[in-house]
């Protein structure tokens, strides 16, 4: 490495890798169809190493195009690793390494996208939002500097993945699932003791239910909070979540199921007093 | 009832357009529901509403993510608007978020038939590859961003600037015990976004540490924070990687070779 502006084998320059970075950072999904899904987000994002590689030979630059405008689909952050290994496959074999580019694309998309739905999106977003809307419903707007903060350490994080996937090639690449694996359990604990503290914190319903025995008024909350606190929130998560479960149901229809409940919950009292004024 | 000004409409015609961006690219933020409505409620002079509107649609959608290219619903359109008529109608916080919900599922269609239209980009893009003509490469994905926008702006525009007749209309038809249901719907929709989160997360390996969460909080509200409890999962999860390590440790040392390139 005599020249700080070479990567290490020659072709590609260091500029190479800082343009595929911020163009897979901004446009790895702007062109998100039903088709090829990411497929012409990725061409675009290599193009520069295609250009740097492929511009005096314009078979060359055919197939490549070709290849790369194929179906992908990965989390746009798990993607810098993949296309960082890419760019070292394709520098150091050429387009004559079509089938291993397209191996290593194919057999990565998958794995990284699993890893990184949930640690990037899932569990990125119990924590990071979870905590900035919990100060917003105090009232206060600080908290909506936290996403920011976050933002910017885990676009750092798409850097380094870009060198890493760039530096280890596919040796590294295809041996990162398993060495994530410890990482990805302790950001699942994390995420789910977050989720446990937030729905008694979040989740506020209380039924204002009330029963009249002759001269003695039962709250029906009262005697819930002597079993537990925030037992009602609890069931009603509770009840979502085997909802969730049942083949039928997607998000948008437990929407619907949770706005009738809350229909139903909301106008209980006056229902109850419409029934008791019948007998 | 004043409507919205034409330089409020503008800037937040804006935002959206910043905001769609932020969505498909480093998603840091500005797309939620959350910022959008703070955002909102700034520009239209009532941030508290914006607060209560954003950080409750926020908690409620903390789950749905667009995995795999799914299509969810248009939060985003839906806190700006439910946030905008919520405070031009002055029916406060709840009747926004009531509001947002039904107008994020309406808009789903939207990102559909923005993604649809991609599909027209790609084409184009596949014909230019034959002839190796990268720069019609990149120009069809720089184009793949206005199906997004316009997905998003073209709703919004046409919400807030006929959003006084329609917040009108709608408040001379909905019944009293319809507002009461849908305020309490409002506080208990946020269960959707933990079980999907649960759904998602391995609750069934892990299930403990989901009990240590909620008894910290639910016992001890009046003095633990969500933030105390990301602070003690921090630390469990920090001891479950050291056990691990410390497991990786005994058995690299009971098993003389070890081959790691395999």
């Amino acid at each position: 490495m005599a020249d700080k502006n070479q990567t290490g084998i020659g072709k590609l320059e260091k500029s190479d890798i800082k343009k595929v970075y911020l163009r897979n950072l901004f446009t790895i999904q702007f062109g998100w169809n039903y088709e090829k899904m990411q497929g012409l987000g990725y061409a675009y994002v290599i193009m520069p190493v295609l250009k740097r590689l492929y511009s005096g030979d314009p078979e060359k630059m055919k197939r490549a195009l070709k290849m790369h405008l194929g179906y992908f689909n990965t989390t746009p952050a798990m993607s810098h690793l993949i296309v960082g290994a890419d760019m070292a496959l394709e520098e150091e074999l050429g387009i004559e390494a079509e089938e291993a580019i397209t191996g290593l694309k194919t057999g990565l998309m998958g794995p990284f996208a699993g890893v990184g739905d949930t640690l990037f999106i899932a569990i990125y977003r119990a924590i990071v939002f979870s905590i900035a809307s919990y100060i917003a419903m105090q009232g206060n707007p600080v908290g909506l500097i936290i996403p920011l903060i976050a933002c910017a350490g885990v676009l750092w994080i798409r850097y380094k993945f870009t060198c890493i996937g760039y530096q280890s090639g596919r040796k590294l690449a295809t041996g990162f699932a398993d060495k994530i694996s410890p990482i990805t359990e302790a950001a699942s604990i994390l995420g789910l003791t977050v989720v446990g503290a937030l729905i008694p914190s979040v989740i506020k319903y209380r039924t204002d239910l009330q029963f009249t025995m002759g001269e003695v008024t039962f709250a029906l909350q009262d005697m819930l909070d002597k079993i537990m606190p925030s037992l009602l929130p609890l069931a009603i998560v509770g009840f979502s979540y085997w909802l969730l479960g049942k083949k039928k149901v997607d998000s948008t229809k437990l929407i619907f199921v949770l706005i009738g409940l809350g229909m139903i919950l909301g106008n209980l009292q006056s229902m109850l007093t419409f029934v008791v004024g019948i007998f | 009832m004043q409507g919205v000004s034409l330089l409020v409409v503008i800037g937040l015609i804006l935002y959206t357009v910043i905001a769609v961006v932020d969505q498909i690219s480093i998603q840091c933020g500005l797309y939620t529901p959350l910022f959008a409505a703070v955002i909102t409620g700034a520009l239209l002079g009532d941030l508290p509403t914006g607060l209560i509107v954003g950080a409750t649609l926020q908690l409620m959608t903390l789950g749905v993510a667009t995995y795999g290219g799914a299509t969810v619903p248009d939060y985003l359109s839906g806190a700006i608007m439910g946030t905008a008529y919520a405070i031009i109608s002055g029916q406060g916080a709840e009747y926004g978020i009531g509001l947002a919900i039904p107008i994020g599922l309406l808009l789903t269609q939207m990102d559909i038939l923005g993604r649809m239209t991609n599909s027209f980009f790609q084409h184009y893009a596949d014909r230019c590859a034959e002839n190796g003509d990268y720069k019609g490469v990149e120009r069809a994905n720089l184009l793949g961003l206005l199906p997004w926008v316009l997905s998003r702006v073209i709703p919004v525009a046409l919400g807030l600037c006929f959003g006084e007749a329609v917040v009108n209309g709608v408040n001379a038809i909905i019944p009293a015990w319809f507002m009461t249901g849908l305020k309490t719907a409002g506080a208990i929709l946020p269960a959707m976004g933990m079980a999907i989160l649960m759904r998602y997360l391995p609750i069934k390996k892990y299930y403990p540490y989901f009990i240590i969460g909620f008894v910290l909080i639910a016992f001890g509200g009046a003095t633990f924070t969500v933030m105390a409890a990301a602070l003690i999962g921090f630390a469990l999860a920090a001891l479950h990687l050291t056990r691990v390590r410390d497991r990786v440790a005994v058995a690299t040392m009971d098993e003389e070779e070890v081959e790691i390139d395999g």
